[in-house]
Parts: structure tokens; C-alpha cells; sequence
């Protein structure tokens, strides 16, 4: 019985010990880690979609609360600015959307008009070879020009070409994208100077 | 043993991958190229460090029959810390290893130390072991990494070592490459090792 109560005691110090440890590293880390993934994740996919900007949009990145979720918390959204002369003419940010398998996350560029100056897809598991195909820039490019109107599929009216084989991953990216779009009448308000 | 023998005994006796045949997934995986090795080999170290340390120190307080347990959750908590560090720190290597960190907590090198050296020893020593352990394990990965970056792909940690007319074995750095030249490696030491005297 002593022998029982004793390991009992000992593994829950242990683990609570390093829960405790975990957490405080986990803290430590939050903003070097969100730094790195912006720098090495997100910043190729800020150039590849914005042009012609001669701040530094990561540096100039603005958090905006874009309504409350479900559960009452705060959506956040953050948004890079391209700016010449001081002012703001494009904008890129982030959305996600399910594709095939997993959450396909892409970076949209968006012009003060609400046209698209380009997408770039950062994270996805899609199958390789198929729905992986979504991050060739043959696909991706079809999105330069289009609005919230034809970023859509053409049985739905819109201009974009689903992969073959690969409808879901395309619809994931849509989604993706025109979630991204119908948020945008939000951001230009803040963020685009009159 | 004395402390500095503990230390030595790592990078030839026991060294991890050659001599003990231990932690070879990590072995054959990462080391596509010198620097992911190295990568993999300090983070190891680091977890081997200060789990063998901690596992010394509450050697007289966990009862034997979970030790196993307590030990796994040391080691695993100490594996989330590289992995975080890592991720703050060190993206691109982060990246290339892959799952290969969180792997870090199931190779057997270090639940063999914790088990096998440092639940028995003092601190001092334990530290010792980890430490020599780790960085054999890491000039190990290093080497294998080094001469299967150098004939898979003509470079070495990114900087380019052949002449231009070499030809790249791609074979190198895809899996086959790493049991051939894990192979030979193994074949060289048994040989240097057999000419040496025994102890």
C-alpha cells in the first residue's frame, strides 16, 4: 500500500512538474516562434502575391479583429500592407479553408478595387501529384484579376479552372480565397487610406 | 570509473550508431546532408544531456517499478522543449527534420543512458555520459551526413567541395544510400577496431 501511494506521488510531481516547465518554455517562445513562421512561412508568400510596395509589409503588419467567432472569441486577421509614398494600394492576408484532407492555408494579394493581385498557397496536405498540383503556378495564376464574383468555379459563374482530378483541392482553395475576398469590404475600411 | 573516462568512452567504445548500433532511425533518415546530421545529432545531445542529468538526480526518489514511466515523461518533456527551441530559433532545421524531432523521444539511445548508466550513477558522471554519448552520436550523424552530402549531391553543409565535372550518385541521399554507406562505415570500424588491441 505504501509502495502504491509512493509511485502515485512521485509520477504526479513528475508530471506536473514538467507540465508546469512545458508551459512556462511554450510562453518563452510564442513570439520568437510566430516570428520565424511569418519570416520563413508567410514572407515568400507576401512577395510572391504583392508588387511594387516600397515598405517593408511584414514590418508594417496590423492586427484586425474581424468579428467574433461561434464561442464569442475575437477573429484575428492579420494584414500586410503595400505601401508607395506612404500610402496603401494593396493588401495581403491570410485564409483557410478544408481541402481534400487537411486545411489548405493561402495567402491572397488584394488591390484597393477588391481584385486579386495574386494567391499563394503556404501550408497543405493534399495528395501528391493530384490535389499538390494547387501550388503550380499554371493554377494559381488564373486567380490574378478576378473578384469575389469569378474567383469561382465556371458552373458557378466563375473563371477558374478546377484540376482535373482534383475538384476538391480546387474548391478548397476557392473557399479559401472567397472567404479571404468576403472579408475584405472590412479590412479596406481600416486599413485603405480615402 | 573516472568522470573523464565517462566523457571519452562515448566517441569511440560506445559510440551510438557504429559501436552500439543504437538510434538508427534518426541515423538513416536525417542525415541527407552534413548540417541536418549535426542538426539532429546536438538537439539528441541536448535531450540526452539534461535527461540523464535529471534522472540522476531523482534516482533515489522514483520507485523501480515506475521508473520506466517517469523517465519516458523526463525525456519527453525535455524533447517538447528542443522542439520548441528549435522551432523559435532554428526554422529552416526545424523544418527539414521534420518528425524527426518529436521522434527524438523514442530513440532508444537515451531511454538506454537514463536506464542503463544514469539511474545508477552520480550526477557528475551522468552528465559525463550524456555529453559524450551525444556529441559521438553527433559526429557520427555528421560524418554520415558529410559523405553522403558530398557524393549525392557534390557539397558540403551547402558549400560546393567537387570539381565541375562531377557527377552526383542521387542514390546517396535517398534511403538505399544510407544503409550502403552506414554499411561501409560499420565494416571500416570493425576493421580499425580489430587491429587495435582490446582492453
Amino acid at each position: 500500500m505504501r509502495d502504491l501511494i509512493k509511485m502515485i506521488v512521485v509520477l504526479t510531481v513528475i508530471c506536473t512538474t514538467s507540465g508546469v516547465v512545458l508551459s512556462y518554455v511554450n510562453q518563452a517562445t510564442k513570439e520568437p516562434r510566430e516570428y520565424q513562421y511569418i519570416k520563413f512561412v508567410q514572407e515568400p508568400s507576401i512577395k510572391a502575391v504583392l508588387s511594387g510596395y516600397e515598405n517593408d509589409p511584414v514590418k508594417d503588419r496590423m492586427q484586425l479583429a474581424m468579428g467574433e467567432d461561434q464561442e464569442g472569441r475575437t477573429i484575428e486577421t492579420t494584414v500586410f500592407p503595400a505601401k508607395k509614398d506612404g500610402k496603401t494600394f494593396e493588401v495581403a492576408y491570410s485564409s483557410t479553408a478544408k481541402g481534400y484532407h487537411d486545411l489548405i492555408e493561402v495567402m491572397v494579394g488584394v488591390r484597393a478595387d477588391g481584385k486579386l493581385t495574386g494567391i499563394s498557397i503556404m501550408t497543405h496536405t493534399e495528395t501528391p501529384g493530384l490535389g499538390a498540383r494547387i501550388v503550380e503556378s499554371q493554377f494559381t495564376d488564373q486567380f490574378k484579376g478576378l473578384d469575389l464574383e469569378t474567383a469561382k468555379l465556371p458552373a458557378e459563374g466563375g473563371k477558374v479552372d478546377a484540376l482535373s482530378g482534383a475538384t476538391f483541392s480546387t474548391v478548397g482553395v476557392i473557399n479559401a480565397v472567397d472567404t479571404a475576398l468576403e472579408r475584405f469590404p472590412q479590412i479596406k475600411k481600416e486599413v485603405f487610406q480615402p | 570509473m573516472s568522470v573523464a573516462k565517462e566523457f571519452t568512452k562515448g566517441f569511440w567504445q560506445e559510440l551510438p550508431p557504429f559501436r552500439l548500433v543504437l538510434g538508427l532511425c534518426p541515423t538513416l533518415a536525417v542525415t541527407t546532408a552534413a548540417e541536418n546530421g549535426m542538426g539532429m545529432g546536438l538537439a539528441t545531445t541536448f535531450v540526452l544531456v539534461f535527461s540523464n542529468v535529471i534522472v540522476s538526480i531523482l534516482r533515489k526518489f522514483i520507485p523501480a517499478k515506475v521508473r520506466i514511466a517517469s523517465y519516458i515523461v523526463v525525456i519527453a518533456s525535455f524533447v517538447v522543449m528542443a522542439e520548441l527551441l528549435l522551432q523559435a530559433y532554428f526554422y529552416p532545421l526545424y523544418k527539414a527534420l521534420g518528425i524527426f524531432v518529436p521522434l527524438i523521444v523514442v530513440n532508444c539511445i537515451i531511454l538506454g543512458r537514463a536506464e542503463a548508466f544514469a539511474s545508477k550513477n552520480p550526477i557528475i558522471h551522468s552528465l559525463a555520459d550524456g555529453l559524450g554519448i551525444g556529441l559521438g552520436f553527433t559526429i557520427s550523424l555528421t560524418v554520415l551526413g558529410g559523405i553522403r552530402e558530398i557524393l549525392g549531391n557534390g557539397t558540403l553543409f551547402g558549400a560546393s567541395v567537387v570539381w565541375s565535372t562531377f557527377e552526383p550518385l542521387k542514390f546517396m541521399v535517398k534511403a538505399p544510400g544510407a544503409f550502403v554507406c552506414l554499411g561501409f562505415l560499420l565494416g571500416l570500424m570493425n576493421i580499425i577496431s580489430r587491429k587495435r588491441p582490446a582492453h
